[in-house]
Formats: structure tokens, C-alpha cells, sequence
């Protein structure tokens, strides 16, 4: 059996759906971070699966883009969860959320 | 001096503006100057308004924004030349009416001369844009008088007055900008003036949504029933002056918008909705005078009655002839001076009392005769008796939508039995009988700072009641030339008939 | 001549300014009084100058100024002074003259004084204008005017407090007062619409043209006119089912009652169909005449009922002038215009005598009005007496007086027209007539003194107001005597009406039957009322309970029926409008506000700061816009 581009493409579809599932899901805002990177990482494997079925590298490239901008995102974002850690000793959202309407 | 129109519309606002740092003590007399500046220029007008010419005359044009066709074009005809007159005149006299001890006098008269400039920006305004850029701006000043120095509910009587008003005047700005897109895919240029529109076909589908729109906005500030709710409560709330205004002026921008903009540009729809706002006004002029008998508060006694009069002036507005629209015109002026003169004189009796319930008073005849005078004489025009400012209206109005409905008519009519129920009953109640109050022995009489804003009125009552021809004539020969424009411009043979421009030529 | 027009109807307006100056809490400044009397008087002499104008020179016509101009209307306030409205300008400024010098004399303890002659003047302007006007829209300025100082008047007392209705019919002076306006009022409304039909259908509202143009219009139309005017004309006139008012506007001071509610203003409805008689002479027309004339003949037969048991010495006298406004319509829906103005002219002098004298009466009893409290007063008051009794003769109809001729002619025009039904009622009605006004006369100034027991001590009025009343009791008797001569010169402008041959066969059996029968009654009332001593008059217990008498006290429960079916009913709708209009109309709209802020307030527990939630709405969002287009593709 030759894996196809629905594979790739069911493949991505699973990953995002884990991911959004935990993004809504999980309460550990760390949690949700690695929710976050796997529906990127879904988006990824989509983009290069549909790049390399057209012949087209600027799908391949744009993964790239994702991965570059979601690394320092992951940076930026894991240095606001560890200030965040040291402000409240946890980073659960029930405990975090302090604005409400 | 050909920006006379530009004089009167920016003199107050500058003069507003400089009023920041006027000394509080001479605020007042401050106030008092600027207005009558004002005034005599808006007579100044008058006296160099040529009476014959049918046409708008002093226009002032200035592009804005020329690529969109928004320009700042004035002008005044003799349908709005004396409603004019009456907003300066109305403002001049609320002034001299406030007490000294008004708190916040200086802001006081500030917004007094803000909304001054709104009002008689509106009344000369030909470009759409600028003439809504006003319409809203009225608003801020009279909300913040509600809002600042009204009765105990001010702030939710002022929000209501507010967002009823606009957000009627929204769906009022959608249709003017849907006119002006119309009249870009016609003529192939942007215009904003009402003149070029004027000249615009419409179809009869287009005529009706535009209508729809115009209404909105204009019916609400009318206020038509069933859209009048918000008036009673910003009357029970406002200050005298600002109710005076209100009544005087503010509620004319309705008729009057009908009157410039649905008419002339709309005349197939306003045929065709004639029989719709025949209905509503004639509900209004009905119910809203018997909800009038009811009230326990004078101040609300006057509110509904002015909602009832209203009624009167819209079935003129669409009695598509002479006679009415021109009475109609007439009995926005009448209306103006005598339910402004009605405030004023409930003010009066609130300043002495700090209450407006007719079950307060009793026998004021006899403390108050002078007061009572000049409420008699003002009561007497409200119910339209000949020879007083408001029969001139009332008459031709009626004799007008004759030609329109004989039922409607004869329940239009109605108002000159009900409305003389609710007065006569409000007079009985408040000045006849004995004196039971105690609080009522003793109570001055007019002073001179009262009589200084309600004698001229007065005087006007009978001077326009006796001879109302230097005013009639002007609103004659315009009004006769609107309706001979709507003839031109109407579609539709039904319309041209339904419009008499002169009994002759309808023969 | 323009100027003597001028100064007849403008001397009056000057006197009531004049007086007006005086006004507020002024103290009581006789001179007032004397100089609006003078002024009417000089109007009385502008008008019979005008008068010997008109006979020798015909009518004038003067245009003063425009008053209204729009579209193609056009109203001048134009006067027209001929035969008719030169006889109303005589009898109006003739009565106002003795009524003003009365004043001075009733009037003179009344701290408004100064207020009443502003007023009674400013009458009689409305009244000259209303008479002279030549166009309908003047007529109604006057109109309306006479309304207004009407009402003025009536509540000229306003300081007087609300009584219920069992204890006085009239409630209290500005109830009377608001009563009567707006029942005018909705009379008016009926004239107003007269003249909308007119205008639409002539184009214009002055008399010449209008007449002129009558006899073009369609049936219909005409009809319409008639029917509109007449409405008008029931309003001031008093006409079932407007008539109300009247009884009650005799909370006025007496003065007015006799000028107004006697003299004047309540014959403005007869003038105005004597006025329009070209209309109402028209042959499509003659339906509403008749219609005219049998509800003058019901009105002169109900109202003559009621005076038959009315204590209020006041009352009967209101009633009597119901009763003989019935007698002028009468005659004017028959055809006989002339003289259903020549019974106006009569019955303003020998009525506004009649209430003068009542108005003595009064005085002399500290404002007692209930002739069951009066008696035996003619020692004490034998200048009124003999006024009374003149006024009383000449309302009966007897020969020689005033009301004989002019009565007696009425009688004859309803037999010569064959309406034999009117002509029976009356005949009664005149022996009604003279059985209520000598029951009046012998109730209160005959038999025993009764009102020595409750303490009053009557005197009569100053003399120079019985003086001043002369003139008035001389034309009561004499004015009879010039029939003749007022038909020819008045027929020059009104149709002359002609007895038939036959009915000048047996005119004098005619008028013997009258006279019979209002002797008759004279014989009654003296009978039971005039009595001394065993014969005095003693209260019939049983005869006032029964149901007659309380029909006709209760004024055939007419009142009560306007309070229960009229005036609650739109008392209780106006609370229920309001009521709908607080809860309905500004409920809804509060509703819409209020979904709006509730909207928000639900909505506002999204926002509870949880990031999760945040997602999981966010979630939400997505899947329904990934669902809303896949449905709109699906849907195309």
C-alpha cells in the first residue's frame, strides 16, 4: 500500500483534532502550550504533504516559517509561564484567572 | 451682507466658546446679549428677505468634500425663514426666563448657544450631510441640559431622549446615504444637496424604502405615536428652559424634515403613505389629548397636548395642498410660541411651589391674577380661538385636510372639543375654586423678570392671531412653489391629482 | 358712514380695554363701569344711526383688512350692516347699554368689579362681530368669542367650590363654565365643518358670493351645509341635546344671564339660520328646515315642562328663554324668517327685563334663589314688581304686549304651513308659558311672606338702575306695535312671509285660542300660588314624590345621563390610554432597552477571566462559522 496525500492529510487531521481537543480540554496552561504546538505540527505535516502532492515548495517552506515563528513563540511563551509560575505557584487557569465580567 | 446665514448659524457657537471664560456673575447677561444679537439678526434677515421671491435665497455654497458632492450650502425659503426667527426669539426669551440662581449658569448658557447653533443650522441647511451633522449635534446639548439640571429620573429621561432620537436619526442617515448613492447611479456624480435631489426620479419601490427611512428618523422627533414615550418623560424631567426648547423647536426639525425632504423628493410615496400617517396622527391627536386628561402634573398635561397639536401639524403636512402644508407651517410657529409659553408658565409655578401637580393648587386665579391672565390668554390660543395665533394654523390645517378626508377631518377636528377638555379641565383644577392650600395664600404674583419673557409672547399670540399676513404670505408663496415642484417631479397621474396646488387648476 | 360702523362695533372693545387696565387685584373703580356704559351707549347711537342709514340708503359694506390668505383662500374681516344685522346691532347694544348701567348698580359690592365690565364689553364686541361679519369665518371669530366671554362670565364666581350634583345641578360657576364652552364647542365643530363644505365646494366664505352661489350646488352638498350650520347653530342656541349648558351657565352673575343667556348670545343660532336663509329656503333643503323647526317646537314644549316645577327662580327664567329659542326656530325652519326675528328682537327686551328683575330679586334676597323661600315681596319691591309683571305679560302673550304680536305670529305661521302637530304644541306650550312666569311672579312677589321667617330683609334696587331698566319695559309692551313697519323694512333683505288667504280668515280665532289658554293658565297660577291666609300655597308632599315631578326636576335625567355615559366613559378610557400608554407604548419600547441590557448582563458570564472557557467558546465560534459555510455551499 502506497501512503497517499490522505493519508498525510488524515494524519494532519488527527494531530489538529488532539491538539484542539486538548486546547479545550486541559487546564495546565503548559498543557495547553504542547496542545498548541501539536495543531501547529498538524498544520505543518498538511503543508508539506499538500506542497510535495503539488510539486510545490512553498509549502515546505512555509512549514518552516511555522516552525521558526512557533519556536519563539514557545520561548516567548515558556518564559511568561515560568513568571507566571513564580506569581502564583501554579499554572492552573482556575487558579490564574483573575478577570472577570 | 451675503453670509448672514453663516453669521447666524456660527455666532452662537463662537460666542459659546468664548463664554468659557466669561466671569460667572454676568453669565447670565452675557447670555442674555449674545442671544439678542442673534435675534435682531435673525430679523435683520427677515427684513432683507425678499417676501415675494418663492425660491431660497441668502445660499451660501462652500465644497467640502468635493468628489463626494458634500458641500456647505445654506439657504433660506419661507417655509423655514420664520421658524428660525422663532428658535432665536425662543432662545432669547428662555434665557431672560432663567433664575439667577441657576446652578452652573455659565454651562448653562453654553449649551444654550450650542444647541441654538444646532437648531438654526438644521432649519437653513440644503446639503444633507450638513444638515445631519446638525440634526445629531442638537442632541448633545439638550441631553446634557436634561441630563444636568432635570428632576429626579434626569438621567434615564435624558439616555432615553437620546437613543430614541438616534437611533432613529441612524436609519434617517442610512436613507440619506442611499439617496446620495441613488443619485450617483443616475446622474453619474456624488451630490449631497437637497436641491439636486429634488430633481432625482425615483421608482416606486426605491420612493418606499426611502420613506421608510426618513420616517424613522423624522417620526420619532415628531414624535408620531406610537414612537412619543420619550417625550413625557423628557419633559417631566428637563429644566423649563429646556422643555420651552424642546417643545418650541426641537420637535419642529420632525415636521420640518418631513416637510423638505419626504415631500419634495418623495411625493409618490408621501401620496401613497398619506392614508398610513393619516391613521397614526390621527390616533395621536385623539389619544394622546385624552391621555392628556388624565395626567396629574401640569407639566405632563402640556407634554401630551403638544404630542396631540403635533398630530395636527403632520395631517397638514399631507394634506398636499395650500392651504394645509401652509397651515401646517403656520401651526409649527403657533404650536412653538404657545406650548413654549405653556412651559414657561408651569415653570413659573414650580419655581414658587417646587411642585407641578394640579391637586397642589387650587384658586390661583385669585393669588395670581396676572398669572393667571397670561395662562388664560395662552390656553385660549392652545384651544385655537379666532383671533389668537392658534386658530390661524388649526383652520387651514383643517380646512386643508378637508380635501384629503371628510372623516378624517371631522375626527381631526375633534381636538378643538378634547383639547378644550384637557385645558379647560387643567385651568379649572389649578386656578379656579377656592384656595385649600395653605401654601398657595400669598404667592407673588409675576415679577418683572417673568413678565419681560412672557409678555412678547403674548403680543405675538395676538399680533400673528390678528394679522397673520406678514408671516402667512411668505409661507404661502413657498409652500405653493414646493407643491408645484412635487407635481413636476411626481410619477405617477394618481399623485398629480391627489396634489391641489390651486383650487382652479384642480377644477 | 364707514366710520359710524367702525365706532359701533370698536366703541365696545375700547370700553372693555379700558376697563382691562383696571385689572388685577385693582380695588372697584366705579368709573369703569360708567365708561363702558357710555361707550355702549354711543355704540347703541352708531347702530340706530346706522339703522335710518339702511332705510333710507340701503345696506353698508365695509372691508377693514385681510385676515387669512393661503392657497386660494382668502377671509377679509369685512362688515356687512343691513336690515338684518342692523336689527341685531340695535337690540344687542340696546340691551348691553341698560345691562352695563344694571351692573353698576349690582355689581357695586364685588371686589372684581373692574374684571366684570372688561369682560361684559369684550361681549358685546364678540356679539357685533359676530352679527356684522360678512363671510362665515368672521361669524365665527364672533362666535368663538362670545364662547369665550361666555365662559368668563359664567365662571365669573370662580372662587366658588364644586357642590354635587344633588345639591346644585350646576356643580359650581367654572364647572358651569367649562360645561358650557365645551359643549359649544362641539357645536363649533359641526359649524367648522359647514364651512370646510362651503369653501370646497363655493371657494370663497362671503355671504354675497356663497348665497349667490347656492342654488348650483348639488342636493347633497346642501343638505350637508344645512345639516353642519344647524349643528352649529343647536350649540349656542341651546338646541336638544346641547342644551344643558344653559340651565347651568346661570351660576353667572345675573347681568350676564340676561344679556347673554337671554338676550344675545343664545339667539346667534336663529340669526345664523335667519342669516343663511337663502340656503335654508332652498326646496332640497326643506327637509332639515322642517327638521329645524320641529325640534324648536320639541325644545319650546320640554323646556316649558320643566319650568313648570323649577324652584330656582333663576332656572325658570333660563327655561322660559329655551322655551321661546324654540318658538324662533320654529319659525325660522317654517319659512318665517322676519319673524322669527322679531320674536329675537321682542323676546331680548321683555326677557332681559325679566331677568333684571329677577336679578332685583336676588339682590334683595342675599343671592336666595329658591322662590319657595320668597313671597308677599311686592310692599317691599314695587319698581320690580311692575317690571317683572310687564315682562311676565308680554311673555305670556297677552294683547297688547310685545310677546302677543310676535308669539301670536309664530302660532299662526305653524297653522298656515298646515304643520298642525307644531301648531298644537304650541298652543300648549303658551299656556305653559304663562302658567310658569306668573307662577314665578306670584311665588315671589304675592301671597304670604315666608321669607320673614328665615330672616332676610328685602329692599329694593338703587333708582337709577330702575330707571335704566325703563327703557326696556316700554319696548316689552310696545314693541308689538311696530310689526308692520319692522316687516316692511325688514323684508328687503328676508322673504316676505305671508299668511294665506285663509289663515288671515281666522287669525283673530287663532290668536283668541292663544290668548285663552295663556289666561288660563294666569288663572292657575294665581289660583294656587297667590293666595293668604287658608289659601296660601302649601308644599304638595305626594305630588313631589312622584314620578313625574322627579322627571322633570332630575331635567329628564338628562344630565345624569351625559355624566354616566359621557363623561365617566372618558374619564375611565383617558386612565386606561394612559395606563396603556405607560405600560404598552413605552413598555415596549423600554422592552427593546431592556433586552439589550439583558443580552449584555447574560452574555457578561463568558468573560469569567478562565482562559480555558475562553477556548472552548472560541471553539465554539469556529465550528459554527465552518458550519455556517458549509451549509451556505451546500445551499448554494
Amino acid at each position: 500500500m502506497e501512503i497517499g496525500i490522505g493519508h498525510y492529510l488524515i494524519l494532519a487531521g488527527l494531530l489538529f483534532s488532539i491538539g484542539f481537543v486538548g486546547v479545550l480540554r486541559r487546564k495546565n496552561l503548559l498543557m495547553l502550550f504542547f496542545a498548541t504546538e501539536v495543531m501547529l505540527n498538524a498544520v505543518n505535516v498538511a503543508f508539506t504533504a499538500i506542497g510535495n502532492y503539488y510539486g510545490d515548495l512553498s509549502g515546505q517552506m512555509f512549514a518552516f516559517f511555522v516552525i521558526a515563528v512557533a519556536a519563539s513563540e514557545v520561548a516567548v511563551g515558556l518564559g511568561l509561564l515560568i513568571v507566571l509560575y513564580k506569581k502564583y505557584g501554579s499554572l492552573d487557569l482556575e487558579t490564574i484567572s483573575s478577570m472577570k465580567g | 451682507m451675503s453670509h448672514i446665514l453663516s453669521a447666524l448659524v456660527f455666532f452662537p457657537a463662537l460666542a459659546g466658546i468664548l463664554g468659557f471664560v466669561v466671569d460667572k456673575k454676568s453669565a447670565k447677561a452675557y447670555g442674555i446679549a449674545v442671544a439678542a444679537v442673534e435675534f435682531l439678526l435673525s430679523i435683520w434677515l427677515w427684513i432683507s428677505f425678499d417676501g415675494s421671491n418663492a425660491g431660497m435665497q441668502f445660499t451660501e455654497y462652500v465644497p467640502i468634500i468635493a468628489q463626494f458632492g458634500i458641500s456647505y450650502n445654506l439657504g433660506v425659503d419661507g417655509i423655514s425663514l420664520f421658524i428660525v426667527i422663532m428658535a432665536t426669539m425662543i432662545t432669547l426669551l428662555g434665557i431672560i426666563l432663567l433664575r439667577e440662581d441657576t446652578p452652573n449658569m455659565k454651562n448653562m448658557i453654553v449649551s444654550l448657544l450650542f444647541l441654538e447653533m444646532t437648531m438654526v443650522g438644521v432649519f437653513v441647511s440644503l446639503d444633507a450631510i450638513v444638515f445631519y451633522l446638525f440634526w445629531e449635534l442638537s442632541l448633545v446639548p439638550m441631553l446634557y441640559i436634561i441630563g444636568a439640571w432635570g428632576g429626579p429620573t434626569r438621567v434615564y429621561a435624558a439616555v432615553k431622549f437620546f437613543l430614541y432620537t438616534f437611533a432613529g436619526s441612524l436609519i434617517m442617515l442610512v436613507g440619506l446615504l442611499a439617496m446620495a448613492y441613488l443619485y450617483n447611479l443616475e446622474a453619474g456624480v456624488w451630490s449631497f444637496n437637497i436641491l439636486d435631489w429634488y430633481k432625482l426620479q425615483l421608482t416606486a419601490d426605491q420612493q418606499f424604502w426611502l420613506f421608510l427611512a426618513f420616517f424613522a428618523g423624522f417620526a420619532i422627533k415628531v414624535p408620531m405615536f406610537p414612537f412619543h414615550t420619550w417625550l413625557p418623560h423628557a419633559h417631566g424631567q428637563a429644566p423649563t428652559i429646556g422643555s420651552v426648547i424642546l417643545a418650541a423647536v426641537l420637535l419642529k426639525m420632525g415636521t420640518y424634515g418631513f416637510v423638505r425632504f419626504s415631500l419634495p423628493i418623495l411625493p409618490d410615496a408621501s401620496v401613497d403613505f398619506t392614508p398610513f400617517i393619516m391613521v397614526l396622527s390621527l390616533i395621536m391627536v385623539v389619544y394622546t389629548a385624552m391621555v392628556a386628561f388624565a395626567q396629574k402634573d401640569m407639566k405632563q398635561v402640556i407634554a401630551y397636548s403638544s404630542v396631540s397639536h403635533m398630530g395636527i401639524i403632520m395631517i397638514g403636512v399631507f394634506a398636499m395642498n395650500a392651504e394645509g402644508l401652509g397651515g401646517s407651517i403656520f401651526l409649527m410657529l403657533s404650536h412653538g410660541i404657545v406650548s413654549g409659553a405653556l412651559f414657561m408658565l408651569v415653570g413659573v409655578i414650580y419655581e414658587r411651589r417646587g411642585t407641578k401637580l394640579m391637586s397642589e393648587f387650587g384658586g390661583l386665579a385669585a393669588t395670581m391674577p396676572i398669572y393667571a391672565t397670561v395662562f388664560g390668554v395662552m390656553l385660549m390660543a392652545s384651544v385655537g380661538l379666532p383671533l389668537t395665533i392658534g386658530f390661524v394654523g388649526e383652520f387651514l390645517v383643517l380646512l386643508g385636510f378637508y380635501k384629503v378626508s371628510v372623516i378624517g377631518t371631522i375626527i381631526a377636528g375633534s381636538t378643538i372639543i378634547i383639547g378644550s377638555i384637557y385645558m379647560l379641565a387643567l385651568f379649572k383644577k389649578s386656578f379656579f375654586g377656592p384656595v385649600t392650600n395653605e401654601k398657595n395664600f400669598g404667592l407673588k404674583d409675576l415679577d418683572a423678570r417673568e413678565l419681560t419673557a412672557l409678555l412678547p409672547l403674548v403680543a405675538i399670540v395676538v399680533w400673528l392671531g390678528v394679522y397673520p399676513k406678514p408671516v402667512l404670505e411668505p409661507i404661502d408663496n413657498s409652500v405653493k412653489k414646493l407643491l408645484v415642484q412635487m407635481e413636476e417631479h411626481a410619477q405617477f397621474p394618481s399623485t398629480k391629482d391627489a396634489i391641489i396646488i390651486s383650487k382652479k387648476e384642480a377644477e | 358712514m364707514e366710520s359710524l360702523v367702525y365706532v359701533a362695533l370698536f366703541a365696545p372693545f375700547v370700553g372693555s380695554m379700558f376697563a382691562g387696565l383696571f385689572f388685577g387685584n385693582a380695588p372697584r373703580n366705579a368709573i369703569t363701569g360708567w365708561v363702558a356704559s357710555t361707550l355702549l351707549f354711543v355704540s347703541f347711537l352708531a347702530s340706530v344711526a346706522l339703522a335710518v342709514h339702511v332705510v333710507h340708503h340701503g345696506s353698508v359694506h365695509v372691508t377693514m383688512m385681510d385676515w387669512i390668505s393661503a392657497g386660494d383662500l382668502s377671509i377679509p374681516f369685512g362688515f356687512l350692516v343691513d336690515e338684518v344685522s342692523v336689527t341685531m346691532m340695535v337690540v344687542v347694544t340696546l340691551v348691553s347699554t341698560v345691562v352695563h348701567i344694571y351692573s353698576t348698580g349690582y355689581m357695586d359690592h364685588d371686589k372684581s368689579y373692574n374684571r366684570f365690565f372688561s369682560y361684559l364689553s369684550a361681549f358685546v364686541f364678540s356679539m357685533l362681530i359676530l352679527v356684522m361679519s360678512d363671510n362665515f369665518a368672521g361669524l365665527f371669530i364672533g362666535w368663538e368669542g362670545v364662547g369665550v366671554c361666555s365662559w368668563l362670565l359664567v365662571g365669573f364666581w370662580y372662587h366658588k367650590a364644586d357642590r354635587p350634583f344633588e345639591e346644585n345641578p350646576s356643580i359650581s360657576p367654572s364647572w358651569a363654565a367649562n360645561e358650557a364652552f365645551i359643549m359649544n364647542r362641539v357645536a363649533d365643530l359641526g359649524m367648522l365643518v359647514g364651512i370646510f363644505l362651503i369653501y370646497w365646494n363655493i371657494g370663497s366664505l362671503q355671504y354675497d358670493v356663497v348665497f349667490a352661489a347656492m342654488p348650483n350646488l348639488a342636493d347633497g352638498i346642501l343638505v350637508a351645509i344645512a345639516i353642519a350650520l344647524f349643528i352649529g347653530a343647536m350649540g349656542k342656541s341651546a338646541q336638544f341635546p346641547l342644551h344643558t349648558w344653559l340651565t347651568d351657565a346661570m351660576e353667572g352673575p345675573t347681568p350676564v344671564s340676561a344679556l347673554i343667556h337671554a338676550a344675545t348670545m343664545v339667539t346667534a343660532g336663529v340669526f345664523l339660520v335667519i342669516r343663511a336663509n337663502p340656503l335654508f329656503s332652498l326646496e332640497a333643503v326643506s327637509g332639515v328646515s322642517l327638521f329645524i323647526a320641529a325640534l324648536g317646537t320639541f325644545v319650546a314644549f320640554y323646556a316649558a315642562s320643566m319650568a313648570l316645577i323649577a324652584r330656582d327662580i333663576k332656572r325658570i327664567v333660563a327655561l322660559s328663554t329655551l322655551s321661546q329659542l324654540g318658538y324662533m326656530f320654529a319659525a325660522a325652519g317654517l319659512g318665517a324668517y322676519w319673524i322669527a326675528l322679531f320674536h329675537l328682537a321682542a323676546h331680548a327686551f321683555f326677557k332681559a327685563l325679566l331677568f333684571l328683575g329677577a336679578g332685583n330679586v336676588m339682590h334683595a334676597m342675599d343671592d336666595e334663589l329658591d322662590i319657595f323661600k320668597m313671597g308677599g315681596l311686592k310692599k317691599a319691591m314695587m319698581g320690580s314688581y311692575i317690571y317683572m309683571g310687564i315682562a311676565s305679560v308680554a311673555l305670556a302673550g297677552l294683547p297688547i304686549f310685545a310677546g302677543f304680536y310676535s308669539k301670536d305670529a309664530i302660532i299662526e305661521t305653524a297653522f298656515n304651513e298646515g304643520t298642525y302637530i307644531i301648531w298644537g304644541i304650541l298652543v300648549i306650550t303658551a299656556g305653559m308659558t304663562a302658567f310658569y312666569s306668573f307662577r314665578q311672579v306670584f311665588f315671589s312677589f304675592h301671597g304670604e311672606k315666608r321669607y320673614e321667617a328665615l330672616g332676610f330683609h328685602p329692599h329694593d334696587m338703587y333708582k337709577y338702575v330702575l330707571v335704566a331698566m325703563a327703557p326696556l319695559a316700554i319696548l316689552a309692551i310696545s314693541f308689538g306695535w311696530f310689526m308692520d313697519d319692522f316687516k316692511a323694512f325688514i323684508t328687503k333683505n328676508l322673504p316676505a312671509y305671508e299668511m294665506s288667504h285663509h289663515t288671515h280668515h281666522w287669525a283673530w280665532l287663532l290668536g283668541l285660542i292663544v290668548v285663552i289658554i295663556a289666561v288660563a293658565g294666569i288663572v292657575i297660577a294665581y289660583k294656587k300660588y297667590a293666595g293668604k291666609g287658608a289659601n296660601a300655597w302649601k308644599r304638595d308632599e305626594e305630588f313631589e314624590a312622584s314620578f313625574i315631578y322627579k322627571l322633570l326636576e332630575n331635567q329628564y335625567y338628562v344630565p345624569k345621563f351625559y355624566d354616566e355615559f359621557l363623561v365617566k366613559p372618558y374619564t375611565i378610557a383617558s386612565e386606561k390610554f394612559w395606563a396603556i400608554d405607560k405600560a404598552v407604548v413605552d413598555g415596549s419600547v423600554d422592552l427593546i432597552a431592556k433586552a439589550f441590557y439583558k443580552s449584555g448582563d447574560v452574555s457578561r458570564g463568558m468573560q469569567n477571566g478562565n482562559l480555558s472557557s475562553y477556548l472552548n467558546w472560541m471553539g465554539a465560534g469556529a465550528l459554527l462559522l465552518v458550519v455556517a459555510a458549509a451549509l451556505a455551499t451546500a445551499i448554494g
